[in-house]
């Protein structure tokens, strides 16, 4: 007897829709009743139910909202500066045509590495004393002293300095995509404006941005996600410090989850901060990706 | 890194530069949309290139340099860009240390563990979404989006304690089903987009002449997205390889993997910057080669699974 095409469909994903359930679905369930209990962190320690208690925790705390704050600072930081060397290379390697292609190849190397060895290799880079970037700004007559700028000991810019990892790291990624998108805006559309007097700025503003849209949509959505989750770079640069001044939201859970042994508390921002991306890239995908709409 | 680029252009098709010369023949006349045309302008935007080129590459090229150094030059002040002296003494130090090697044959098999299983759940279920366009499918794929969301550190602790209830705590077995949450949404992503792109013709060819729908997948339609599967499996292989906080979480002694090893370097060892550097650049280096030479499948990939979405 044959079966239905429905029934077949269903089938072939039924194995890869348990796994999801069963090893996503099933642990997030686990974290958000978690979240209502307060739980010794020693195994078979007590389990008291507290309803909202961890909630009221985590949002008087100023740990945690500020955590929410440098996640969101951070992540604006890393995705616009993605965005606009991205776009800039990307740009580049269009306007240089086929000959940079080989290139363009060189360029993707840094999505390869692991996020862990990048954090360190920048940390390496930025580190007081031995670092070298402080030390060239120094020889180039910039800097007066090599430990001038406190890469990642001074409080006021560490959250910038953890994300230069992650920059370097994926703004192949963005260049990647925008030069994709690029090679699908039609020649003669550009040879027209041109003919029409149109210069560079207009040309990029008017013409080659709106066009981009879908696919500029995209990467960001995409980046915004990742960026929002950073956790190795930042932990292998700073672990959070100095005074908690780059300790973002994964980093905070982490914390409140092993070094200060409160399961339920942690459970309970690991909530928030799951429904708090949702309702983002919600609204995002609604407003700027329309899938469905593009192409 | 030099070396690299050179086997590379070498081995590139000469077919790949046919544009160069009549370009210039053709320029303001009829260049190709945003191609720069006045040779001034050109020249101008290559030396850009070259900028950007040199910042982009030189902090790997520095990570390499340093773990060439002596172990006291590595953290000698000021710092120098090339080392005085070339040594392999960060090398050895750094392989000879107790769990090291242990960490590459775990990294090794927790990757392809992981590839195996992403490979197997994907395949099938992005086949059954997009060939039969049933609500079910739309509803999955949408979950499957959503899982992408998901924070590791939300999970993670969880996962844990469901894989030591089972028995399976600290084995790469369990390392590798936490990796396959991260790549199965990622394969399935990427096989829907390949799948989507072999004509309907085929298969409805095969079962015409016999062939159940399962034996036309995997008869005809496979060997046609064979290279879309390679693409799948290197992406799944790099998420694996490289991560880190499911690493660090679920797994002690037997199963680390390399990244945790890394990162341990800074805690348990004092700084010792010089085997870090070393250790690091053997991570690396095997999956930077890879991706030059396989560059063409991994940007399709990358731009399909992005653009396409």
């Amino acid at each position: 007897m044959r079966i239905s095409d429905r029934r077949f469909a269903l089938y072939l994903m039924t194995p890869a829709a348990l796994f999801l359930a069963v090893f996503v679905a099933y642990p997030l369930f686990r974290l958000v009743a978690d979240s209502f209990f307060k739980i010794s962190p020693i195994a078979g320690g007590p389990r008291d139910f507290v309803g909202f208690q961890n909630y009221v925790t985590a949002f008087t705390s100023e740990a945690f909202t500020s955590a929410g704050w440098r996640t969101f600072a951070y992540t604006l930081v890393v995705v616009t500066l993605e965005f606009a060397l991205g776009l800039g290379m990307a740009l580049l390697f269009t306007t240089l045509g086929k000959k940079s292609q080989i290139w363009r190849t060189v360029f993707l190397y840094p999505l390869m590495i692991a996020p862990i060895v990048a954090g360190l290799l920048w940390k390496f880079l930025m580190i007081d004393n031995f670092g070298l970037i402080g030390t060239l700004l120094h020889q180039a007559g910039i800097l007066s002293d090599p430990n001038q700028i406190g890469w990642l000991s001074d409080p006021n810019i560490v959250l910038f300095s953890v994300a230069i990892p992650d920059i370097w790291l994926t703004t192949s990624f963005m260049c990647l995509v925008l030069f994709a998108g690029l090679q699908n805006i039609p020649g003669d559309l550009i040879e027209a404006a041109r003919l029409d007097g149109a210069r560079a700025p207009a040309l990029l503003f008017r013409i080659i941005l709106p066009l981009l849209r879908p696919v500029i949509a995209v990467a960001l959505v995409v980046r915004g996600i990742d960026a929002a989750r950073a956790f190795d770079t930042i932990l292998i640069q700073t672990n959070g410090g100095p005074q908690s001044a780059s300790e973002t939201m994964s980093l905070l859970i982490y914390r409140t989850m092993i070094r200060f042994g409160d399961p339920g508390l942690a459970s309970a921002m690991g909530t928030i901060y799951l429904l708090a991306m949702l309702a983002i890239a919600f609204v995002a995908v609604t407003t700027i990706w329309r899938p469905g709409k593009d192409n | 890194m030099s070396t690299t680029s050179v086997t590379t252009t070498a081995s590139l098709p000469s077919s790949d530069f046919p544009e160069a010369q009549p370009l210039r023949q053709r320029r303001g006349a009829n260049r190709e949309g945003l191609e720069a045309g006045r040779r001034s302008t050109r020249t101008i935007l290559w030396i850009l290139l070259a900028v950007a080129m040199v910042l982009y590459g030189f902090p790997f090229l520095y990570l390499l340099f340093t773990s060439f150094k002596t172990p006291i030059d590595t953290i000698a002040v000021p710092p120098t860009i090339l080392p005085r002296e070339w040594t392999l003494e960060n090398y050895t130090n750094a392989l000879g240390r107790s769990g090291v090697l242990a960490s590459f044959i775990n990294s090794i098999q927790t990757a392809v563990i992981s590839t195996l299983l992403s490979l197997v759940l994907a395949v099938p279920a992005a086949y059954g979404i997009t060939r039969y366009k049933t609500p079910s499918g739309q509803v999955f794929i949408m979950a499957a989006l959503v899982t992408r969301m998901v924070p590791p550190v939300a999970i993670g602790i969880p996962l844990a304690s469901m894989m030591a209830s089972v028995g399976l705590s600290d084995t790469p077995i369990a390392l590798s089903i936490a990796h396959t949450t991260i790549s199965l949404p990622l394969s399935i992503w990427l096989m829907c987009s390949f799948f989507e792109s072999v004509p309907r013709d085929l298969e409805e060819a095969a079962t015409v002449d016999g062939c159940s729908r399962l034996g036309a997948l995997w008869r005809v339609v496979i060997p046609v997205v064979s290279g879309g599967i390679a693409v799948t499996a290197i992406f799944a292989f790099l998420a694996s390889w490289n991560e880190f906080l499911f690493a660090l979480l679920m797994t002690a002694i037997r199963s680390q993997t390399t990244p945790v090893v890394i990162a341990n370097f800074q805690t348990q060892f004092g700084l010792d910057w010089g085997s870090m550097t070393a250790l690091a650049a053997v991570y690396s280096i095997p999956v930077i080669l890879l991706t030059l030479l396989l560059q063409r499948k991994i940007v399709a990939g990358m731009t399909l699974g992005a653009v396409k979405g």
